[in-house]
Parts: C-alpha cells; structure tokens; sequence
C-alpha cells in the first residue's frame, strides 16, 4: 500500500436486518413470533428484510487530505464513518487505515454524569484511545481551551450544555490523530466556540492530519475541505472538488425533507411539490445581495383538507443558527383550510442577512400547534456583500444611526476633533 | 513532549488497521484487550467512583447490605430455625458466605448488564466489548475489601485467630469473579437482544443463594446429592472461605476441583459466544 494513503477504502459495503433488535425486544414476543411461524407449519416464514446502508464504496483519501462526506439523511454517511472506526463490522469489502484513528462520532458519548469534569477528562481520554500520562500532559492545555478551569471539580451533570460539548470537545481535539473523522460534532456549541474548532481543525489540517468530515452544514463542510464525497442511498455518487459536489448535492435536496424533520408515516397529508427564490438576481440564482426582497413561492398538493395550518417559512444560516421564521398566522393571513393543489407565495421585508450561507425551509403544522405534517428544504443560497461577513456582523445587519461628541479639555492647545455626526449611508 | 508520552503514544496508536467482514470463529483479540488495558482501568475507576456518589452513607452501603443480610439470616436460620453451623457461632458462620456471594451477586448482575448500561459507548466509540464486562466484574471488589474488614472485626470479636490460611481468599475471591464473568459473557449478548435478562438474573440470584451453602452448613446436603450439588462452583469458593476462616482440616478439594471445572468451561464457551456476537452490538443494541 502507498506510504500516502491515509484510507483506502474498497468495495465496502454494510448490510442491516431491517427493524434488526427492534422486533423482537423482549422474549416473549420472539416466543409469540416463532409460534405464529409454527401453527402454519413454517408455511409463511417471515423472510428477514435487509438493507443496505452502505454499498461498494471505493475510495482512497491521501494524507493530510480534508475530505467532507456529504447526503441526505440515510444516505450511508454515519454507516461510512462507524465501519472506518470499526464500531460496526463491515458486510463486504474492507478498507485499511493507516495511521492512529481518531473518531468524534458524538460529542461527550461516555460522560458520566455524576463525575467531576476533571473525571470526566480522564474518563473520556481513555475512551477516545489516550493513555492516562497523555491525559496528565494535556489537562492544562485541555482545560484552558474548554475555558472551565473554575468548574472543572464540578460534576458535569451541573454544567451548562454549552460547557459540556467544550470540554467534551477540546478532550477530542487533544488527541492528536493522524486521521480523525468527525461527525456533526461542530454543529454543537455557541458560534465563537465553533470558530474555535474550526480554527483547531485548521491548526490540524497544518499539522498534516488527514479529516473526513460528516456534516449537513455545508458551510463548515466549504470553508474545511477540498474535496466532498457524495452518498446517494448508499452509494457513492460523486467524489471530487467541493463546489461542485456541493452544486450536485443543492439540485438533489431541493424540496427533500429537512434533516431535522422525521416522520415514520409513508402517507403524508402535505408535499410542497416546487418552490422558488426570486430576488434582484433573478429566480433562483443561489445568490442574492444584503438587503434584497425576497418573493418564495411554494407549489402544494395535499390528500386531505389541513384545517388552520400555520405555514412556516424559516431561514437558517449553515451552522444550524435560526435566523427568522415568516409564519403565515403571526403574520395575520388567515388560511382557513387548504386542500388539493395550490400556490403560496411570501412576499419578505428587505433581509439584511450578512454574508453566509443559508438555507431557506418550510413546515406546516395544522391549527397551528398540531403536529408537524411536512418540513422541506426550499433552497440554499448565499447572501453576498463584499463587507458585512458573518464573523464580524452577526446574522443581521442594520445600520444605526452616530453621533460623536468628545468632550473638550479647557485650554487645550490641540485642535480637538470637531464635532462628528456619521448618517447611515447605507 | 516528555518520553512517558511519547512512549504512551506509540503503545495506543495503531499503525495499520484492516477491516474486513469476518473474523475467525477461534480469534479472541487478547492482545487487543491488553492493549486497552488502560479504558478497562479507567472503566472500572468510573464504576466505582459513580456508586456512592450523592448517597449520604457513602460507601458505608458496602457494609450495611452484607451485615444486615447476616442480622437477618441469624435471627430467622440460627435463632428460629435453629440451623447447625458446625460448631461456629451462626453470625460469623453466615458472614463468611454472605460476603464472597454478594460480591458474586453484585459482578454477576453488572456483568450481565453492563453492555446496555453502557449502550452509547458501545454505539459511539471502539473498543474491544470484553472490556466491558471485565471492568464490571473488578469494580465490586472494593465493596468486598471494605466489607472484608468487618469480617476480620467479627473474627476478633469472637476471638478467631486470622492464620496464613486467610491468604486463601485471594485465590477464591478471584474464582468467584470469574464465574461472574463467564456468565457475564453468556448473559450480556443476550441482553443486548433481549432485555429480559435484567429480570431473570436477581431472580436466579435468589434461587443461587440457596443451591449454596450460606445459611446451612455444607454438612447438611445428602452425600448422595453432593457432587450433583458441587456443580455450582460458589459451593467450592464458599466452603473455601469457611476453610481459610476458621479452624478445620482441610479445603473440600472435590467440589473446589469440580467448580473450577465448571467456571473454566464456562469462562471458554462464554468468550467464544461472546466474540461471536461482538460483532452485531452496535447494529442492534
């Protein structure tokens, strides 16, 4: 095998029983099961059903290589990411890793609750793989970077959720692979935590490890990675430069269901079969500038009268923030029932997002605070503005009005500045 | 960096790993376990730092379980039941049984336990799963010194004289925990598929209690039935501990040599069984 490759992957493939240990929870109803089998003589014995989450993916990551994973939800992401940190056995095929592993599958598995966080540190140094002296070595480093030092005698179980995954996550980040793979971890946390991930993933990627990345935040997955892997139902579609398996992956989740949403109903009463973004740029350009008004129109076919649904249009940026949310009832349009087919269109203010990117979803409840019928993905796009980034500005951006007045020493020979009024300009 | 950590480094990091299907049905990974070794230790830390924690008592819990066991035990068996004891006082008797057996008790229900308590590991990270039930079979064995220390309260109490035989109760107590293992190993695939074991096993405790000799002394069980009855290895652990105890002859070395047996076949089968189904935790667990 080349001294280059990181992973190289071949024909790997995972098999599942499906509903597998959900069936038969208890004794009694695999008993119940196997008698129903016998009184028709094995007659109709049930065929197990399976599926595959993941099949005859090849690949071959180099190192030092950031390589994002991306799909819809049970394309065969977090299956790919399990078989490489040999959490699940693989059915087919096999890969080879070279290098110490490190896998971040989740945030704080094996906290215990009622340990300290200094406890906790040593606890889930060993789970990750370190030894205890390791541990010792980086406990002030790791401590400082989860920014704890005062609570860190406390037990976890008192921690803020926002302590918890820093601390969980600077144990990670101090592991030092050579291969870490990453899975949605860096959608936890308060943004200028995140930052400071990304930053320490940056630091990584200098240091020449390699990352494969799951996310279904396509900004992270933009700003860390050079090439995006691609899972369609399993498969791998697309492996290549990140723009343009990003491009592949927005046509393909267009009007999908939103990776929040979950219904284990086939049948649902609501589908929004199209929808559309109109702003200066045009209809659905993907871009549009700071301050644009935007008109979403939203096609519906429905199987049965929705009494007093409250449609909700919301627009989260790609780190998992909630910008705003234009819902049809607080906005005072009363739609009695809908039924059939029909059109929706939303009219928005002038949205003064800064610069990102993000995405534009729609639910439905019926009467408002029913169940959710239908969550989907309108469309991604970017805000653009040469000055108003994220970083600095926040999610929006409205210019206020200055005033500046200093106040003058007496007798000062200086010219002081004269009296200043800055007007928005914008 | 300093050398210990460079040192640990090399020892955890592994530097090529090959995934594949399908392992040997023989292929037990001892030197995997080994190389965790430190998880297990840490594991085994947690357990036992968790136990007491927020319980005001403390660990005077390990104490209090097998004393009043034996209160109980003395009052209904040696004063109303009027149970012989081979000549020893009922409630140093009785003490000596109870505390190999709760420790049996509490590593045999952890270990059957112990996967699905410790389910969001065995879904999240790797680890060899046999660390699992080793750790929870290690973690009751503090409970077992504290309480050990009341026995050797009772002993001069009663004005026993502790002698080298004491030793012995290393070696037993380690037999015991080996029990608890094996069947740990049998036990928790299972109730990672059918989570009826948490119920079964107290319940089979119970029944184990009395298949051993803690209220009754090993004299009382029909000669005829004897070896039958030595099948359950605690009967050689427990009568061992007896032995290293008090004054008599000579350990019963048949029932001692028919309950290893017994836990070797077991721990054997169990680690087969158990690597068997390592494989399909994660997917159904």
């Amino acid at each position: 095998m080349d001294k280059d490759i990181a992973i190289s992957v071949r024909g790997l493939g995972k098999r599942y029983v499906r509903n597998a240990g959900r069936k038969h929870n208890s004794l009694r109803d695999m008993l119940g099961d196997k008698l129903a089998t016998l009184a028709t003589l094995g007659l109709k014995r049930k065929q197990k059903e399976y599926f595959w989450a993941l099949t005859d993916a090849s690949f071959e990551i180099r190192k030092g290589e950031n390589v994002g994973i991306i799909g819809l939800n049970g394309a065969g992401k977090s299956t790919l990411l399990k078989v490489l940190s040999r959490i699940v056995t693989p059915t087919a095929g096999e890969a080879h890793i070279n290098g110490r592993l490190g896998a971040l599958l989740e945030v704080g598995t094996g906290f215990h609750q009622e340990l300290t966080g200094r406890e906790n540190t040593f606890l889930y140094g060993a789970i990750l793989g370190m030894s205890r002296t390791e541990v010792e070595a980086k406990f002030d480093a790791i401590v400082d970077f989860a920014e704890i030092r005062e609570f860190i005698d406390t037990p976890v179980k008192r921690y803020s959720s926002g302590m918890y995954v820093r601390l969980a996550f600077a144990v990670a980040a101090h592991l030092d692979p050579d291969i870490l793979l990453l899975d949605e971890v860096l959608a936890v946390g308060d943004a200028a935590f995140q930052r400071k991930c990304m930053t320490f993933a940056r630091s990584l990627e200098k240091k020449g490890s390699t990352i494969l990345f799951v996310s279904h935040n396509m900004y992270s997955i933009k700003t860390m990675c050079q090439r995006v892997i691609y899972l369609k139902k399993g498969k791998v579609v697309f492996d290549g430069p990140t723009a343009e398996g990003l491009k592949l992956y927005e046509d393909d989740s267009r009007m999908k269901d939103a990776h929040w949403f979950w219904s284990d109903d086939d049948e649902r009463p609501i589908r929004f079969t199209s929808g559309t973004i109109e702003s200066s740029a045009g209809v659905d350009s993907g871009v549009i500038a700071h301050g644009d008004r935007l008109t979403i129109r939203l096609r519906y076919s429905t199987t049965r009268r929705i009494m007093a649904p409250d449609v909700r249009v919301s627009i989260d940026r790609q780190d998992d923030t909630h910008c705003l949310t234009f819902s049809s009832k607080q906005d005072g349009t009363d739609i009695p029932w809908i039924e059939g087919e029909g059109e929706l269109v939303i009219q928005t203010p002038p949205l003064k997002l800064t610069s990102d990117f993000y995405v534009a979803n729609v639910a439905v409840r019926e009467k408002g605070v029913g169940k959710l019928l239908a969550a989907q993905i309108i469309a991604h796009f970017h805000v653009s503005d040469p000055d108003l980034g994220s970083l600095s500005y926040g999610v929006f951006n409205e210019p206020g009005a200055w005033r500046h007045t200093p106040v003058m020493p007496a007798n000062d020979a200086d010219a002081p500045p004269p009296m200043l009024a800055i007007a928005a300009t914008r | 960096m300093n050398a210990a950590v460079q040192k640990a480094l090399a020892t955890g990091a592994e530097r090529h790993v090959v995934i594949r299907p399908t392992k040997g049905l023989f292929d037990l990974e001892m030197g995997n376990v080994w190389r965790y070794r430190e998880l297990l230790h840490t594991l085994m830390m947690r357990d036992i730092q968790v136990l007491y924690k927020q319980a005001a008592l403390g660990a005077a819990w390990a104490i209090i379980q097998p004393v009043f066991a034996v209160v109980v035990f003395t009052v209904v068996f040696g004063n109303f039941a009027k149970m012989p004891s081979d000549g020893i006082p009922y409630p140093i008797f009785a003490f000596a049984a109870v505390l190999p057996w709760t420790y049996f008790a509490e590593a045999t229900r952890r270990a059957s336990t112990g996967l699905v308590d410790d389910a969001d590991l065995v879904r999240k990270v790797y680890f060899p799963r046999l660390i699992i039930p080793l750790a929870k079979v290690s973690a009751p064995l503090l409970d077992f010194a504290i309480a050990f220390c009341v026995l050797l309260i009772m002993m001069a109490f009663y004005g026993i004289m502790p002698s080298v035989k004491l030793l012995a109760i290393i070696p037993l107590i380690m037999v015991a925990g080996t029990l608890a293992l094996a069947i740990g190993l049998w036990l928790g695939p299972i109730n990672v598929r059918f989570r009826d074991v948490k119920h079964t096993v107290p319940f089979m405790l119970q029944i184990g209690m009395y298949a051993s000799p803690i209220v009754y002394p090993l004299s009382q069980v029909p000669a005829e039935w004897k070896a039958l009855y030595s099948l359950n290895p605690m009967v050689g652990v427990i009568e061992g501990f007896r032995w290293a105890v008090f004054e008599r002859g000579s350990p019963d070395f048949v029932a001692l040599g028919i309950g290893l047996l017994v836990v070797l076949a077991l721990l054997l089968g169990g680690l087969v069984w158990f690597k068997n189904q390592e494989r399909s935790f994660a997917d159904v667990i």
